[in-house]
């Protein structure tokens, strides 16, 4: 009840928050841009407008999760909002977990809205539908819900200035892990291939949760790797939101 | 039986800054509150009043000494569903209205449905704020926001009351408003504890009073023990008597002023003030006024203030 109740008053106040619709309205229309970008060669349109319009959704609702998320516990602090919230039979980890829920609420429906938005331009482009196109888009979901608690993390300790650069390097570097984990492997360093294994299992690793391209250019889906990347972000999410709740838990205010 | 509150030797360090500096800002706090008291915590300004109440409420945790409400923990987040609490200056959500920020706080505190709309009407009817429940708390004035604070404190019906400066920002009109509620409260066998620098609603309102300066208590006691009994001068005015011979009669303590056609005289005692009056009778002169002047708590706790100051 209580969760729920902070979830509801944190959803009520993002969705006032002007950065969010800002890149909402933004990510509609570079959708819609996408209709724009030549094709390279024929029958390469609809894969185009698939790719642009996922990696849109992508962008801007990493981009709400990191700056919203940033000043999420933060907010309250400066506002001194939490010092009658706290005052209440709240729990500090109850407090944490609703704030998460409010906004992983938000990004829910932001996602929703774009999909709508997207399926729509599809049908107005003669775009055939394809419902394998829900898988990138729940784990986009997945992925948003990782971004959301490093984010969540950061709040809970620092301002939102560098909770924003962490969470969005965080972001970076987990796509990019894979990579530099191979570019260590050529580096005669000890130190930079201890470091840069150290980082790949320390990072998320976004590239578990993409199904974009094998969904897009219609390749066979394995249904573990689904559930692997499903149990990965909850394993994940789960320690990350520990983290914050034993930062929060030693705060004083 | 658990009293409300008992605190004994509560010390808070803080570290601030690049070089880690230590600010101290409790040394040492012990009280006890007890059941269905008005409790006075009085302190100048940075004496630490505003750190005890966060160590009450769980919102700091302290450095060294014990602090427990009704018999637990500050931290526990059962014992806060018996706390009520006003912070200095209340903030709120500034997009609900008044309203919508007492059903929330009714949620956190698990009232809910019929039970959380009768809750809701009646603390805006006992703040008066029944005909702007609507409005958004962003263009509420500070004296409205403070009486949505002082809903949302009692919103749940607590045994124990704990209120940080509720008075400041007030007019006249708030601060005899918000102190009848706290009489009522009295009426009603709940404990307050508040604190705050204006004296005179202190007067009027508390039982018990603690004074304390740069973090550590120096007074404890009955308000009545503190002011009523202790007479600290009392003052005459008189006319047609010369001043030589009011000089003349040597009275012990004895200040004189004059002013126009009138004398002020000022006496340390009963004693004084007789021998006085006969010199008064014995020249054939008029009194004008005599007033006693009681050791109100302001000199109290200028007293208390002075003999903590560093030599």
């Amino acid at each position: 009840m209580r969760i729920i109740a902070i979830a509801g008053n944190t959803f009520r106040e993002a969705l006032r928050d002007k950065v969010l619709l800002a890149l909402i309205v933004i990510a509609v229309l570079v959708t819609a841009a996408a209709k724009i970008v030549p094709p390279l060669a024929v029958g390469e349109g609809a894969k185009i407008v698939k790719d642009l319009g996922l990696a849109t959704m992508t962008l801007f609702c990493v981009l709400i999760a990191i700056l919203v998320g940033g000043r999420l516990i933060y907010k309250e602090v400066e506002k001194r909002t939490i010092l009658t919230l706290l005052a209440k039979p709240v729990r500090r980890w109850e407090f944490v977990l609703g704030k998460y829920c409010g906004l992983m609420l938000v990004l829910i429906i932001s996602v929703a809205l774009m999909t709508l938005w997207f399926t729509l331009f599809l049908l107005l482009t003669h775009v055939p539908l394809d419902i394998r196109l829900l898988l990138p888009i729940a784990m986009l979901v997945l992925e948003l819900a990782i971004v959301t608690a490093v984010s969540t993390l950061f709040s809970t300790f620092t301002t939102p200035i560098s909770s924003t650069v962490f969470a969005a390097l965080t972001y970076l570097a987990g796509n990019m892990s894979r990579d530099l984990l191979a570019l260590a492997a050529m580096n005669k360093s000890l130190l930079v291939k201890v470091l840069a294994r150290f980082s790949y299992y320390l990072l998320p690793n976004f590239r578990n949760l993409d199904f974009r391209a094998l969904v897009i250019h219609n390749q066979l889906l394995d249904p573990n790797q689904v559930l692997w990347a499903i149990a990965y972000s909850a394993i994940y999410i789960t320690a990350l939101l520990l983290i914050a709740i034993l930062i929060f838990q030693r705060r004083n205010f | 039986m658990t009293k409300p509150i008992e605190i004994r030797d509560l010390a808070k360090h803080f570290r601030s800054g690049f070089l880690i500096r230590e600010i101290r800002a409790l040394e040492s706090v012990s009280l006890d509150v007890n059941q269905g008291e008005v409790f006075g915590f009085l302190g100048p300004n940075g004496a630490g009043k505003t750190t005890t109440i966060k160590i009450l409420m769980g919102l700091t945790r302290p450095s060294e000494g014990t602090a427990t409400v009704l018999g637990e923990s500050p931290s526990s987040a059962r014992v806060k569903r018996r706390l009520g609490f006003l912070p200095e200056q209340p903030y709120f959500y500034d997009y609900l209205s008044a309203r919508e920020i007492l059903e929330l706080n009714a949620r956190l505190c698990g009232i809910t449905g019929r039970e959380m709309k009768q809750r809701v009407d009646l603390m805006l009817q006992t703040v008066g704020l029944t005909g702007s429940q609507h409005g958004r708390l962003g263009k509420y004035s500070r004296g409205m926001l403070q009486r949505v604070g002082v809903a949302q404190a009692l919103l749940h019906d607590p045994e124990l009351v704990i209120l940080d400066e509720p008075m400041g920002g007030l007019d006249p009109i708030g601060r005899k408003e918000f102190r009848d509620i706290i009489l009522s409260l009295r009426d009603r066998h709940k404990t307050v504890f508040f604190s705050t620098h204006i004296l005179q609603d202190v007067e009027m309102v508390c039982d018990r009073v603690a004074i304390v300066v740069a973090g550590r208590t120096v007074s404890i006691g009955r308000l009545d023990e503190i002011v009523s009994t202790r007479l600290d001068t009392i003052e005459l005015t008189m006319r047609n008597v010369p001043l030589p011979m009011l000089q003349a009669s040597d009275i012990a303590g004895m200040r004189i002023m004059q002013r126009e056609d009138k004398l002020l005289v000022t006496v340390d005692s009963e004693e004084a003030a007789d021998k006085v009056l006969k010199v008064l009778a014995q020249n054939h002169g008029q009194l004008v006024a005599m007033i006693p002047r009681t050791h109100t708590l302001e000199d109290f706790f200028m007293t208390q203030v002075r003999a903590q100051k560093p030599q």
